[in-house]
């Protein structure tokens, strides 16, 4: 008895022990208290030292690795096909991911819809990217969006975490402790916001929106794509749109931009639901800078690039190039 | 003289409920989106109160055959379902303190005899008044409820908590973040998993297990309305404890063991509306006296004519009491109820308060209502759009209840099925009110063909500059009220926009 009484104590002690323990990380941690006060000043080289002027723009000769295309815009019947051309023509995976290096890919996975519906970036483009990113030594692969509703949900059935799994790479349900506060040193309107810390830490980062019609902002693209990353309460983000999406591209330079077009939404965007707002100019473009591309993206839908706000504060802002003419475009098809 | 080996199925009594406790929170962990086709709310679908209640509101479900094995079971087993399946049961019987002695006089064991009677008496008037009211206190409802509202939570903040622990070691990272995305939906939420009312779940789930400390299984013997339901079966059951009269030396050990307090007149009778054939009596028997068999002598409480008619009134004035609209009064203005559920009316007479239709509910939108549908509807399923958003991707609620107070929808009528309706607040919708920019609800809606859109307002702001404002505007006929505006507005507090129940 004397001994059981003694394992008991110390089981006991063991366990009250723990639970303190646990409850004072819990207090320390805090992952989402870190909400308030000053944050982390990062900075992310992403690939725009190509980002070339009217003067560079000459004949494109896409596979001369010391001069790839701005923008790369391949059309054709599979999107992986697409995918993987405009690569390619942008100079190969090769470019953007060294041997070893950590690559997360932001797809648009704002809420479980299928692929047919245009509301999330179609999953074979996504599965391509994994793939070309492993061909070219990535050591690890993860996909992550913070979706506006359950994230199992809209991972599941948007399918790009099957074909993502497929493809060996790995999916990321976000939760708090992923998100980071992070200054805007040169912000209009947003100085500082939780985003993904993963972001940040990777050696490459891919954006890789779908092209969709949206109320407020119009268009979402590439640039709105970065929603994802953002943590906190992020209908906030929608009062001065077009310039705290600005604020949060002069920190956040993705490495290379993906613009699926393989099916677009035209109307009743971002979220959709029906087959009617779905158009097939089925193209891929890619570049290295959001802003450019999303200019791109303005003429799937009949637009210019200076229809849209936020671009044309873009390009004010230097955040990117938004006039067609000056960049140097290379089109194909797959 | 040695004690003879013991035997028989009884033996192993602790496993059966072992095995029952893991089958029943396991079925309940699974129970999450989407579900595949295990039906895993056998318990509850097997519960006969559960099942005498719907068949009375008028739902039979096939499955409910095994409600009837159940129901019938006392016949030949006594309460085996008390001692041997119950989970609640097992609960209340392992954190019984170990005491082999009445806490209660014989006086007092006399007068709580004659409760289970007028447990059951109470929950028929409420049943015929329509009100499942009473169905709170279902064994299996109850630890349904208590695991949904207090356990899961509690499991999804600490598994969470270990992997912010583990998060600190940057090699561990990745596992982690690996580990969180496959338990992502199933044990851990984007958002940790909260419940409105938990304290009161708690509150009744140490209310339930501290009265062992007045009387070993205390709930069981005489609260457990299950318990009374299958005890009035029990009643005129043919096979049950025996006692051999001549071997009989009235030790009274049968007595002091028994759980149930089942053992009468002269230790030589059984209460066999209350022994579960646990057959620890036997086991302590010194002249193995003890055995089961058929026609047992039988003795039970049988209420006085004048105590059965007062505690029928009773009942029939509680159930009357919930009927009159002094509980039952018009709803709240902003209670919704889950996709498919029934009318108002109904919903009350069929919901079994079990809150599995929470457990399921992938975004935590179903919570249990307080009082926005009277007392009577105290832990019913209800939408709270600042926790959640009815997703466009699930349908689960109406296929995990057990007794379809919320009916089975399937997706793409559950998209069509208007539970609500949005209603934009002009006074602070930063559109209207601010003339700002925001659209999110409108960005949001889920529906097809959008049951938000915006016009173009040229409007002139107090600072008399001109401008566009796009604001938001429901079409009413296309809303659903799933809430996704509601849920995401970003007007603090109270949001701008919000969803008000409709009149069905």
């Amino acid at each position: 008895m004397e001994r059981r009484e003694f394992c008991r104590l110390v089981l006991g002690c063991a366990v009250v022990g723990c639970a303190g323990g646990l409850a004072g990380c819990a207090r320390l941690l805090e992952w989402s208290a870190q909400d308030t006060g000053t944050g982390r000043t990062v900075t992310m080289g992403g690939s725009q030292d190509v980002t070339v002027t009217a003067e560079a723009s000459e004949a494109p000769t896409p596979f001369d690795a010391s001069k790839p295309p701005d923008l790369a815009v391949f059309r054709g019947e599979d999107p992986a096909q697409n995918t993987r051309a405009a690569v390619l023509a942008l100079g190969g995976m090769e470019r953007f991911v060294k041997p070893g290096a950590r690559v997360v890919i932001k797809p648009n996975i704002i809420t479980g819809r299928e692929p047919e519906l245009a509301t999330t970036t179609n999953p074979q483009a996504v599965a391509a990217v994994v793939s070309m990113a492993y061909e070219a030594g990535a050591s690890e692969v993860i996909v992550f969006d913070r979706p506006t509703g359950d994230p199992y949900t809209a991972y599941t059935v948007s399918g790009i975490q099957d074909a993502v799994e497929k493809a060996g790479g790995a999916m990321k349900v976000l939760t708090d402790r992923n998100f980071e506060r992070i200054e805007i040193p040169d912000a209009r309107s947003l100085p500082s916001w939780p985003m993904v810390t993963d972001v940040f830490e990777a050696d490459t980062f891919v954006d890789m929106p779908i092209a969709k019609n949206h109320g407020m902002a119009i268009l979402t693209m590439a640039m709105k794509n970065l929603m994802g990353i953002l943590g906190g309460e992020r209908g906030k983000m929608h009062q001065e749109f077009y310039h705290k999406i600005v604020d949060v591209a002069t920190v956040v330079k993705p490495h290379l931009v993906i613009l699926d077009a393989y099916r677009i939404m035209v109307r009743n965007g971002p979220t959709g639901g029906s087959l009617k707002d779905v158009e097939t100019p089925k193209t891929v473009v890619a570049g290295t800078n959001m802003a450019s591309v999303d200019a791109y993206g303005t003429t799937l839908f009949g637009m210019q690039p200076t229809d849209l706000d936020y671009l044309r504060n873009a390009a004010e802002r230097g955040v990117g190039v938004i006039d067609l003419t000056a960049l140097n475009i290379h089109e194909g098809s797959a | 003289m040695p004690r003879p080996p013991r035997h028989g199925l009884h033996r192993f009594r602790r496993w059966f409920q072992v095995v029952f406790l893991i089958l029943f929170i396991g079925l309940l962990a699974f129970t999450v989106w989407p579900l595949g086709s295990v039906y895993l709310g056998a318990f509850l679908i097997g519960d006969p109160l559960v099942a005498l209640n719907s068949a009375v509101n008028g739902v039979i479900k096939p499955a409910m055959w095994l409600a009837l094995v159940m129901m019938a079971a006392p016949l030949v087993l006594g309460r085996a379902f008390c001692g041997y399946v119950c989970p609640m049961g097992a609960v209340v019987e392992w954190t019984s303190p170990a005491r082999r002695k009445h806490g209660l006089t014989d006086a007092g064991r006399e007068r709580w005899r004659r409760v289970p009677v007028f447990v059951l008496l109470l929950s028929a008037g409420m049943l015929l008044f329509a009100s499942g009211a009473y169905l709170v206190f279902d064994p299996l409802a109850t630890l349904t409820r208590s695991a949904t509202v207090l356990l899961f939570p509690f499991v999804d903040r600490m598994t969470r908590l270990i992997g912010d622990v583990l998060y600190l070691v940057p090699a561990l990272r990745g596992a982690v973040d690996a580990v969180t995305t496959a338990l992502a939906g199933r044990i851990i939420y984007a958002a940790p998993r909260v419940y409105g009312l938990a304290v009161a779940v708690l509150g009744m789930l140490l209310a339930i297990l501290g009265l062992n400390l007045v009387e070993r299984r205390f709930w069981c013997r005489y609260l457990c309305p299950l318990g009374a339901l299958l005890g009035a079966v029990g009643r005129f059951g043919f096979r049950n404890r025996t006692v051999d009269v001549d071997a009989c030396i009235s030790c009274g050990a049968c007595d002091r063991v028994c759980p149930m307090d089942a053992v009468r007149d002269g230790f030589h009778a059984t209460d066999t509306s209350r022994c579960q054939l646990c057959l620890e009596c036997a086991d302590v028997c010194p002249t193995d006296a003890i055995a089961i068999g058929m026609r047992p002598a039988k003795s039970a409480y049988r209420p006085s004519r004048r105590a059965f008619v007062g505690v029928a009134g009773l009942g029939l004035l509680a159930g009357f009491f919930t009927f009159t609209g002094l509980s039952r009064r018009t709803p709240d203005r902003f209670l919704v109820r889950p996709p498919g559920a029934r009318v108002e009316g109904e919903l009350l007479a069929l919901c079994t308060r079990c809150g599995q239709c929470m457990k399921v509910c992938p975004t935590n939108v179903l919570q249990p209502s307080f009082s926005k549908a009277g007392m009577e509807g105290f832990f019913t399923p209800e939408m709270d759009y600042r926790v959640g958003n009815c997703d466009w991707a699930c349908a689960e609620c109406g296929k995990v209840c057990p007794t379809g107070a919320i009916q089975r929808l399937e997706l793409e009528e559950k998209r069509k099925t208007a539970i609500g309706r949005a209603y934009i607040d002009t006074t602070r919708c930063i559109p209207w009110a601010d003339l700002g920019q925001c659209l999110v609800c409108q960005e949001l809606c889920p529906v097809v063909d959008k049951a938000i859109v915006f016009t173009e307002d040229d409007v002139v702001t107090p600072a008399g500059e001109a401008i566009v404002v796009k604001r938001p505007h429901v079409v009413p006929d296309r809303c659903i009220g799933c809430g996704v505006c509601e849920f995401h507005c970003p007007v603090p507090r109270e949001s701008a926009i919000r969803v008000r129940g409709r009149t069905s």
